[in-house]
């Protein structure tokens, strides 16, 4: 009677790993132990992936399974069709192909880069439809919750004839993906640039892996974390001074993580001279989430750097990097090992503070780096550049952010936004409203994609000075702080010099003479490297640039 | 350790290449006796950029500064790489022209007055067009008076490299100077691309780019006559060592028949590799020519 309330219902619970079983049988005639010859990967993919799947397709914000995508498009498209792609940067134009030949229908994406105009292109011709558009843990997360695949394709430096891999330095994305489609009875199908004898090290296990494939050349990757140091300007040298000074020195800002982009370069390389000019070495900046920037490199040479976890490494950092084991984390072949979900945890729970630029802001502090008639999603910026209400643990930085005097209080992120106030020609940086709402809207989003919450930032830092919007007192207050500092832009022009003065006088915003950095000292010989040359220089010659950052 | 260049030493270098046109030209001229002629507070400016909608600047982005080198009169004029490109308009032009002209009447005089160009240019100021092309016709006819009684010398350091009709006047000039970072070449790499695809030269492809066109390169090609380090003092210690050299023996424009029976015996059905151009085309095979 009992059984009946319950309502227990008789099926098979072994439908996945009956169908992942039914799937390898009609490959397992080509393939010697999990390795698949180069020639039959069309075929393979055409045979393990079934019309409908849900498929993760390994583009990462940096390395890429080309291989595997350049083939996926080959599959004849009456054979398989209606894919569900879940990817987390959409990087190559192969992966929107797959949607111009309807192999691939919905996808669930966090990243669109380089891609992004093709994204909008293909929304609007209804041949793309999107799920959602993610921070990159939030895509990794729903592998494991609701968006578990049939079938993932990811790629690896090497595998040995058992399917160990190495996955070398950029290890980024590979082991979530891999993780979710093991232990549930997906395919795991890993292009590799070589078979070898013996890894290095083993980063997966043979018993996570289905497929090995040798690919027709190595894995795609680009240099994102890599800023010529020339391509600095003194607008940008003021700003990071400011930062050193008026937000790193006075919060004691001990563990960090630097979005990428020139505002954050120059931080990085006025810390062993402006830094070191007022005896901060050892007391700021001293543990951090990031990939290995080459323009790091000064401040590790000088002993600023304690810790450096990474979500991925750098193309020509490798040797560098596999130099430094006090400072980055090696495996005990001496390489790299990133993880880009672990990084991100890391950078949203462990570090008291995230300084990012942007490129647009509203009187609110909401910003968005979303331009008219791109779809270019969020990557890992909003994970990094907001407050995570789980932490619990105290350190300086966050318990100085604390303007309540209550028997219950919390501390708080550091959330710094440095933005000029106009971008190039006379577009204002600060805006009324964002594009983002315009661009959500036509493309049909639930709400307006933000990259950052105005709430969750506690300064803004322009060239004309500093708002600390975390001690600003109402809203009112809030805006009338980032006016000041938002120059003549439209948001800039209500600002009222007598409102300005008092809120200079109560700490609520500064300009560089409030916190002793005089602008005419933000020269481009502070910097510790002003070129790529330099870079070369401070590593010892251990920094390889590619190609098309050398000028020599 | 990959090269031996890089080192404490080149960290604390004083860069060349990060000072503007007014700043290289002083660092060239021995202290104290530099002045420089028809400054930016004579507001002679380009009167045809405004129309244009490009605001002009007061100097027209060339720098002309009079001065001694190494105890020699010489005047050095420097192109702004930073203002339009460091292109070549009418008054950039004239000034650069005028300049020489004076060199050339002192020297003629009995006051032997070297020349120093620091090209950072594109070549002739698209806005200006043919004013632009007949200033360096000009120019070319200057240098050509000039150098027959003080050296002409020209430096390119980085960024802009040197390109278009002012890549001729490196072309006549008595020496050329160029870093590593720089480049020199009749034809832009991006206007290459343009005119004949990517698939001829790929402009963002800079291994490529210096390969062919870059101060390394030149030098061990002996188009060039020293690879300096992006280096102040390196810059100024070859500088006046060559107006110390005086005019040379046979200027490297007049070596027609060495550089005719170069380019004759290349084999241009076969794509060559820059490094082979470096065996074959000697620093040293050049200076036996001017024997």
């Amino acid at each position: 009677m009992a059984q009946q309330m319950l309502g227990r219902v008789t099926r098979s619970w072994t439908t996945r790993r009956d169908e992942k079983r039914r799937r390898m049988q009609l490959v397992q005639p080509w393939m010697k132990g999990p390795v698949l010859p180069t020639a039959r990967v069309i075929e393979a993919l055409g045979t393990l992936i079934v019309s409908g799947d849900s498929i993760v397709l390994e583009g990462d914000n940096q390395k890429q399974a080309d291989f595997l995508s350049r083939s996926l498009v080959k599959v004849d498209p009456g054979k398989l069709h209606d894919l569900h792609l879940i990817i987390s940067s959409i990087s190559r134009p192969e992966h929107l192909t797959l949607f111009e030949l309807r192999i691939a229908k919905k996808i669930d994406f966090s990243y669109a880069g380089p891609q992004s105009l093709r994204v909008s292109q293909l929304l609007e011709d209804g041949k793309l439809e999107i799920g959602a558009i993610h921070t990159y843990v939030e895509l990794y997360a729903r592998l494991l919750v609701d968006l578990i695949p049939n079938v993932v394709l990811v790629c690896a430096e090497q595998a040995d004839a058992e399917g160990n891999l190495y996955t070398g330095p950029n290890t980024e994305d590979t082991p979530v993906i891999v993780e979710a489609a093991a232990f549930h009875d997906a395919i795991v199908i890993v292009q590799v640039n070589q078979i070898v004898d013996k890894l290095p090290r083993v980063d997966i296990p043979a018993s996570w892996v289905d497929v090995v494939v040798e690919a027709d050349s190595p894995f795609a990757i680009e240099p994102l974390f890599t800023r010529d140091p020339r391509h600095i300007d003194e607008l940008q040298i003021l700003i990071a001074m400011m930062v050193i000074r008026g937000i790193y020195e006075r919060h004691q800002v001990h563990s960090l993580n630097h979005g990428i982009g020139f505002d954050t370069a120059a931080i990085e390389l006025l810390l062993p001279t402006f830094g070191e000019s007022l005896g901060l070495r050892g007391k700021i900046c001293e543990h951090w989430t990031l990939n290995p920037h080459p323009t790091m490199i000064p401040a590790i040479e000088t002993g600023w750097v304690k810790s450096i976890h990474c979500f991925g490494s750098e193309v020509g950092m490798d040797k560098y990097v596999a130099a430094r084991p006090d400072i980055f984390f090696l495996g005990r072949d001496g390489s790299l090992r990133s993880n880009r979900v672990l990084c991100q945890l890391a950078g949203q729970y462990a570090v008291d503070g995230f300084t990012g630029s942007t490129l647009q802001m509203d009187a609110d502090a909401n910003s968005s780096t979303v331009t008219t008639g791109r779809l270019a999603g969020f990557g890992g910026a909003p994970n990094m550049g907001h407050d995570p209400h789980g932490r619990r643990h105290s350190s300086h930085a966050w318990l100085d952010l604390i303007t309540e005097n209550k028997p219950i209080v919390r501390g708080r992120k550091l959330v710094v936004q440095t933005v000029e106030t106009f971008q190039k020609g006379d577009v204002p940086a600060f805006v009324e409203t964002l594009d983002a709402v315009q661009v959500g809207k036509h493309a049909g989003m639930p709400i307006a994609p933000v990259m950052i919450y105005g709430d969750d930032v506690s300064h803004v830092v322009t060239e004309e000075g500093i708002a600390y919007l975390y001690k600003a007192e109402g809203q009112e207050e809030r805006r009338r702080a980032l006016a000041a500092v938002a120059g003549v832009s439209p948001v800039g022009r209500k600002a009222v010099a007598s409102e300005t003065e008092a809120l200079r006088k109560k700490g609520v915003v500064a300009y560089p003479e409030d916190i002793g950095v005089r602008r005419l000292d933000a020269k481009r010989s502070l910097l510790a490297a002003r070129s790529m040359e330099d870079l070369v220089a401070w590593s010892g010659g251990l920094y390889n640039p590619p190609a098309r950052f050398r000028s020599w | 350790m990959t090269d031996k260049r890089y080192g404490a030493n080149f960290i604390h270098r004083q860069s060349f290449i990060e000072l503007d046109a007014r700043e290289r030209a002083t660092a060239l001229i021995d202290a104290g006796t530099s002045r420089e002629l028809l400054g930016p507070f004579e507001r002679v400016e380009s009167p045809w950029l405004a129309m244009q909608g490009v605001t002009p600047q007061e100097d027209d982005g060339c720098v002309v500064m009079k001065g001694k080198i190494a105890g020699q009169a010489a005047v050095v004029i420097a192109l702004e790489g930073a203002f339009q490109g460091g292109s070549m308009g009418e008054v950039s032009g004239e000034k650069m022209t005028a300049a020489l002209d004076l060199a050339y009447a002192d020297s003629k005089k009995g006051t032997p007055t070297s020349a120093v160009i620091l090209l950072e240019t594109g070549g002739v100021r698209l806005q200006e067009a043919n004013l632009g092309l007949a200033v360096i016709a000009e120019l070319l006819g200057s240098i050509l008076l000039l150098r027959k009684y003080a050296p002409v010398i020209c430096l390119s350091a980085g960024m802009v490299g040197c390109f278009g009709g002012m890549s001729l006047a490196a072309g006549l000039a008595s020496y050329v100077v160029m870093t590593r970072e720089a480049r020199l070449g009749l034809n832009g790499p991006e206007v290459i691309e343009q005119e004949n695809g990517i698939d001829e030269f790929d402009s963002s492809d800079h291994a490529l780019v210096w390969a062919i066109d870059g101060g390394e390169q030149r030098f061990a090609t002996g188009l060039i006559d020293a690879l300096v380090e992006d280096d102040t003092p390196q810059v100024v210690e070859a500088i006046r060592r060559f107006v110390g050299e005086g005019v040379p023996t046979v200027h490297r424009s007049s070596q027609v028949t060495l550089y005719r029976s170069r380019i004759g015996a290349l084999d241009t059905s076969r794509q060559w590799d820059p490094k082979e151009l470096r065996t074959l085309w000697t620093a040293k095979s050049a200076t036996e020519g001017k024997q």
